[in-house]
């Protein structure tokens, strides 16, 4: 029996091995990342350890406004306030028992999050007699989050004044649950924030919250005319 | 006598400098803008109202400024308007504004935002307004999820990496096996 060589080039069933398998495996990517979204998450989540963004120096890109003060008074007038605007430090909170010791900042987009932990700019200041909304990554600044208990204290230090809230609740909500926050409230109570289960990677669909009353600091008066 | 003034003008210049007063609190005229933000409008019988995160945004800002009462008369005046023309559109939601409808209201909330020197644009998802100064910094933020991602951070580069990678190597394995294919095929002559 004499055998001929085959053809070096490409023929049309060689091109049918190369476009199937890509193709079969673009629509299995698709599919998966629909479906199991937060198992892919956490894949991608390491394919960013490779394939991440060019380095930035985040500590350059917001200001501090923060300088430690010693007013632990009960009232400050509202002209002696110097009133923060986004992504700026104004000042420090710290669950001592919970090894939490962070930088605060006024709004809790990219800028705060790395830096630190940001209060959310639909919500308040502290002193303000209103709902503080505070954010900040569970594998960062947050990470002792998980620890905290009821009767913690946790302290929160800016320019204008020294505060102290008590912990009374933690709770479990779904992230887009407006169960867990009241923007509403017209009193003062600290909600602080951090992605649930806390060693998930990648897009978590829950939240960590921990719920605590002001015991101590100064309120800010002078605010209506 | 001459020294004795410039110290005194020294020591009052050191005290008014010490004592750091801020534009701060809510004056009248920031009072009755706040007030007209929450007034709802009316949509075809349905009551709309500005969320309270955009609500307060406004007030933590107005915090850092002094409205004056002309720039709160133009402010009050373009709400006004721009609550007309929601009653106006004939639907009864937010949400069912079409896009001409929706730039509309975006014109309004970038000629608010221009009285006091602000600019408005669409938020990231389009459907909500950020506020920014002229510095470029954001002065109200796009609203659209209160509660934030707090895990490891996510972008689409990732994604895109990981399709990238998973292509090539089945485009690697498809190569292998088509040039093992052309080395050891062989076709029987009739």
């Amino acid at each position: 029996m004499h055998m001929k060589k085959k053809s070096k080039k490409f023929s049309k069933s060689d091109r049918k091995l190369l476009i199937v398998p890509l193709a079969m495996t673009a629509a299995m990517v698709i599919f998966l990342s629909a479906l199991f979204f937060p198992v892919i998450s956490d894949l991608t989540s390491i394919g960013a350890m490779f394939f991440s963004d060019k380095q930035v120096d985040y500590s350059k890109s917001y200001e501090n406004i923060f300088v430690p003060t010693n007013n632990d008074s009960d009232t400050i007038d509202a002209s002696k306030v110097e009133f923060p605007t986004i992504n700026k430090q104004f000042g420090e909170l710290k669950i001592e028992k919970r090894d939490v010791n962070t930088k605060l900042f006024f709004g809790d987009a990219s800028v705060p999050l790395r830096n630190g932990v940001g209060i959310y700019a639909g919500s308040f200041i502290p002193g303000y007699g209103r709902t503080i909304l505070v954010a900040g990554h569970n594998n960062t600044y947050f990470n002792g989050l998980k620890n905290v208990k009821k009767g913690d204290i946790v302290k929160i230090n800016t320019s204008y004044g020294n505060y102290k809230y008590k912990v009374t609740d933690t709770k479990i909500y779904n992230a887009n649950s407006k169960k867990s926050y009241d923007l509403s409230a017209k009193e003062e109570n600290l909600i602080m924030y951090t992605c649930y289960p806390f060693d998930q990677l990648g897009i978590t669909e829950k939240r960590f919250f921990v719920y605590a009353k002001k015991i101590s600091g100064p309120k800010i008066v002078g605010l209506y005319d | 006598m001459k020294k004795l003034i410039s110290l005194i003008a020294v020591i009052l210049i050191v005290c008014v400098s010490f004592t750091a007063v801020y534009a701060a609190g809510i004056n009248s005229s920031e009072a009755s803008v706040l007030g007209n933000m929450r007034t709802p409008a009316n949509m075809k019988g349905n009551s709309v109202y500005v969320p309270s995160s955009y609500i307060n945004q406004a007030e933590s800002y107005f915090n850092t400024i002094d409205m004056t009462s002309a720039q709160a008369g133009k402010i009050n005046s373009i709400i006004g308007q721009a609550r007309s023309f929601l009653a106006g559109t004939g639907k009864s939601s937010i949400k069912e504004l079409n896009a001409s409808e929706r730039k509309t209201l975006m014109n309004y909330a970038s000629a608010a935002a221009g009285v006091l020197n602000l600019s408005a644009a669409a938020g990231s998802d389009t459907k909500n307004i950020k506020i920014i100064s002229g510095n470029g910094s954001a002065v109200v933020d796009d609203s659209t999820n209160v509660i934030k991602k707090t895990g490891a951070e996510q972008s689409a580069l990732p994604y895109i990496g990981v399709s990238v990678l998973a292509c090539l190597l089945t485009l690697s394995a498809a190569g292998v096996l088509i040039s093992g294919k052309k080395s050891f095929a062989y076709e029987e002559e009739k």
